[in-house]
């Protein structure tokens, strides 16, 4: 220390001139005010507050193993016959749009003027709600105006609930994730496995492997586009060549070559190309 | 600390151990903090390491070339096997450079370097042996380690049936 | 040998008196349970941040199976849901404590509100408070679109186009939630990010306000 003699002393900062000394006007009344009547935060308040929260957590865990968490099939934009649903926490806003006057000419005022008033007037509550009154009954004003936007928001979300379900009657489906729900355990009770419903890309197949041309293909391609014909390095598959070319397009490559592809018209004979390129023409993806 | 409390206990004519209410309120802080603590997050963590947990499938043996064409020069071969990876399937190429050895056994190695994992390739430097580009690892023919690789080259499974070889997954080198 | 420890920690960074605040803190009577049966109204604030803390470990925890493209992310949900051990279990957690979150905050705004709580000096609490309110709303919506199911596709379709209906701003809203002319392989990402990085981020420093001004201002008096 820069002072000294004894380097054990303590120092101790006394002020800093830009701070007041009790700048904390703002102190709440600090419950020692209430004598006896508080406690401190660590054991006694949070054992309390954390024995609810096991409450909370069990029934949450019971929750989480008796219902599984919905999952439907795979998004497919094409699909008409499915009733869209928001999650249920906005249901009163989704339903809220279907009104007229706030809908077709009016949307504004039902996407911005009622959510904006509403939300604004939320976010603002203590700004305009200013009387030192707390007591929720010594304030009507502030009061009847969250239960009646309480109220609105319930029947809202009731009103959107039994909508959706009267529609899943009238066009006779079940939501999706129930019907996966069903066909999986319709599964299991047959002991096969869950169906997934994740589609794959098949793989493209050899068609036509017992014609006699394959055993040309053989002799001649192989070699460089691969013994199962998926080909590799540069060099085309040809499973699925038929999808890419035509017939007359593959003679002619067959005969005069393209790029690497050497010529096989000095190695074959016309009818063994023209029997290969047919062959090759034939081998289209499968149709789904 | 607990020479003080030896002390005072020590005068105290009935020596019993009971909890203060503050160790019994501290125990059941804890207990709760721990429940509150494991119940959400065991099951989490059961999750998160569940791959190391689930069994290991039966390697599978994929029908590679015929046994004719194995020489005692080695010779690459490629083959695809089924990989099922999570949710994504696949059907990746592989290669190994199978040989006979002096006795005329077939055994089949795997071209990734023990080095640093490139892949080898034999007798670019026409010296009989396999070579590694990247660090200019070297190794014999059954894939002893020569140069540069702490390691011999991984070995294939390998079954012959009805003329045919069939290469498994990868294991140790047996053959040095 | 850990008082070893922790003395030595002590000595440097001086941290007894940190956590002796917070642990020696008074709270007053009238908010525990225990006193009054009627005070546990009081918890729902706690609650809502113990099942806050659930949503940010499970959604880390999921993210170590999911992949946001929308060729992979139905199919990695599908596998961790059903394939993975305690996967149905995690993703419960996480979709339920999602509707969970949004009801005891619920909860909580309507007690702060009925108690007159956010009067004098707690109004900036307040609006804290409801703007961490909308971002779990926001936190709500990006991720309902993330399993990219019908469900997800079609729902977060409505939305934008109710976004879109915004005067003057609305087709850039739109566009930029989107990240391109339709919901696709470039909302899935977008909304992914949002939902994993930016909206958990600015909760985090809400909530660390929030929890600041309730230390500093104390819980607001009994009625």
């Amino acid at each position: 220390m820069a002072h000294g003699h004894n380097s054990k002393e303590k120092v101790v900062f006394v002020g800093d001139s830009r701070v007041k000394k009790n700048s904390m006007v703002n102190i709440p009344p600090d419950f020692t005010s209430f004598p006896g009547k508080s406690e401190a935060f660590i054991p006694y308040f949070l054992l309390k507050e954390w024995m609810v929260g096991v409450v909370v957590l069990v029934g949450f865990l019971v929750l989480t193993i008796a219902h599984p968490a919905p999952l439907g099939y795979p998004a497919d934009p094409m699909n008409a016959a499915f009733i869209p649903m928001p999650d249920w926490y906005f249901l009163f806003m989704y339903q809220l749009l279907k009104y007229p006057y706030v809908s077709g000419d009016y949307v504004v005022l039902g996407v911005m003027g009622i959510p904006g008033l509403a939300f604004g007037a939320l976010l603002l509550a203590p700004f305009l709600d200013t009387g030192k009154e707390r007591r929720f009954y010594r304030r009507p004003i502030a009061s009847s105006l969250m239960l009646l936007s309480l109220i609105s928001c319930v029947y809202l979300t009731k009103v959107s609930w039994d909508h959706y379900q009267h529609q899943l009657e009238e066009s006779g489906t079940k939501p999706e994730h129930i019907v996966r729900e069903e066909k999986a355990r319709e599964a299991y009770e047959k002991g096969q496995p869950a169906p997934s419903a994740v589609k794959r890309a098949k793989p493209v197949a050899i068609v036509a492997e017992d014609d006699p041309a394959y055993g040309l293909i053989k002799q001649n391609c192989m070699a460089c586009h691969a013994t199962d014909l998926n080909g590799g390095s540069g060099i085309p598959a040809l499973r699925g060549i038929g999808d890419q070319f035509s017939l007359e397009e593959l003679h002619d490559v067959v005969t005069n070559g393209n790029g690497n592809m050497p010529a096989f018209k000095d190695k074959l004979s016309t009818a063994e190309i023209d029997q290969i390129a047919t062959w090759l023409s034939k081998q289209k993806k499968a149709a789904e | 600390m607990s020479n003080h409390e030896h002390h005072e206990t020590a005068h105290q004519p009935v020596q019993r151990k009971e909890m203060t209410r503050r160790q019994f309120l501290a125990y059941t802080l804890g207990g709760t903090t721990a429940f509150l603590a494991a119940g959400p997050v065991l099951p989490m963590v059961r999750f998160a390491v569940d791959p190391i947990l689930t069994k290991k499938t039966e390697g599978t043996y994929v029908k590679v070339v015929e046994e004719s064409k194995i020489t005692p020069e080695p010779q690459e071969f490629k083959f695809q096997i089924h990989q099922v990876d999570g949710w994504y399937e696949s059907d990746p190429e592989l290669a190994a450079w199978i040989a006979k050895d002096d006795q005329g056994n077939i055994f089949a190695l795997s071209p990734v370097c023990k080095h640093l994992g490139c892949t080898i390739n034999w007798n670019t430097q026409k010296d009989d042996q396999y070579f590694c580009p990247c660090h200019e690892a070297k190794y014999t023919k059954e894939g002893k380690n020569l140069k540069v690789a702490p390691n011999p080259l991984d070995e294939y499974d390998l079954k012959i049936e009805n003329g045919f070889i069939y290469l498994g997954p990868v294991k140790p080198n047996t053959k040095v | 040998m850990f008082k070893g420890i922790y003395n030595w920690i002590d000595e440097r960074l001086d941290i007894t008196p940190m956590w002796r605040d917070v642990a020696d803190h008074e709270v007053p009577e009238h908010v525990n349970p225990a006193h009054h049966f009627s005070a546990f109204v009081y918890c729902f604030g706690g609650l809502t941040f113990f099942i806050t803390v659930i949503q940010i470990l499970s959604g880390m925890f999921l993210t170590m199976y999911y992949v946001p493209d929308i060729i992979n992310a139905y199919a990695s949900v599908d596998y961790l849901q059903h394939k993975v051990a305690f996967g149905g279990i995690v993703r419960a957690m996480h979709h339920w404590g999602a509707s969970l979150v949004i009801v005891m905050m619920f909860l909580h705004t309507l007690r702060v509100f009925f108690t007159g709580s956010y009067k004098a000096p707690r109004e900036m609490n307040w609006v804290v408070g409801m703007l961490i309110f909308f971002i779990m709303l926001g936190l709500g919506l990006t991720g309902y679109l993330l399993p990219w199911d019908n469900k997800a596709y079609f729902a977060t379709k409505v939305t934008l186009q109710i976004a879109e209906s915004v005067p003057y701003l609305g087709p850039y809203i739109k566009e930029l939630l989107n990240g391109g002319e339709i919901v696709g392989a470039q909302t899935l990402t977008r909304f992914f990010a949002i939902h994993v990085f930016f909206l958990p981020g600015a909760l985090l420093a809400l909530l660390a306000a929030h929890f600041f001004m309730i230390r500093k201002q104390g819980i607001s008096g009994p009625l």
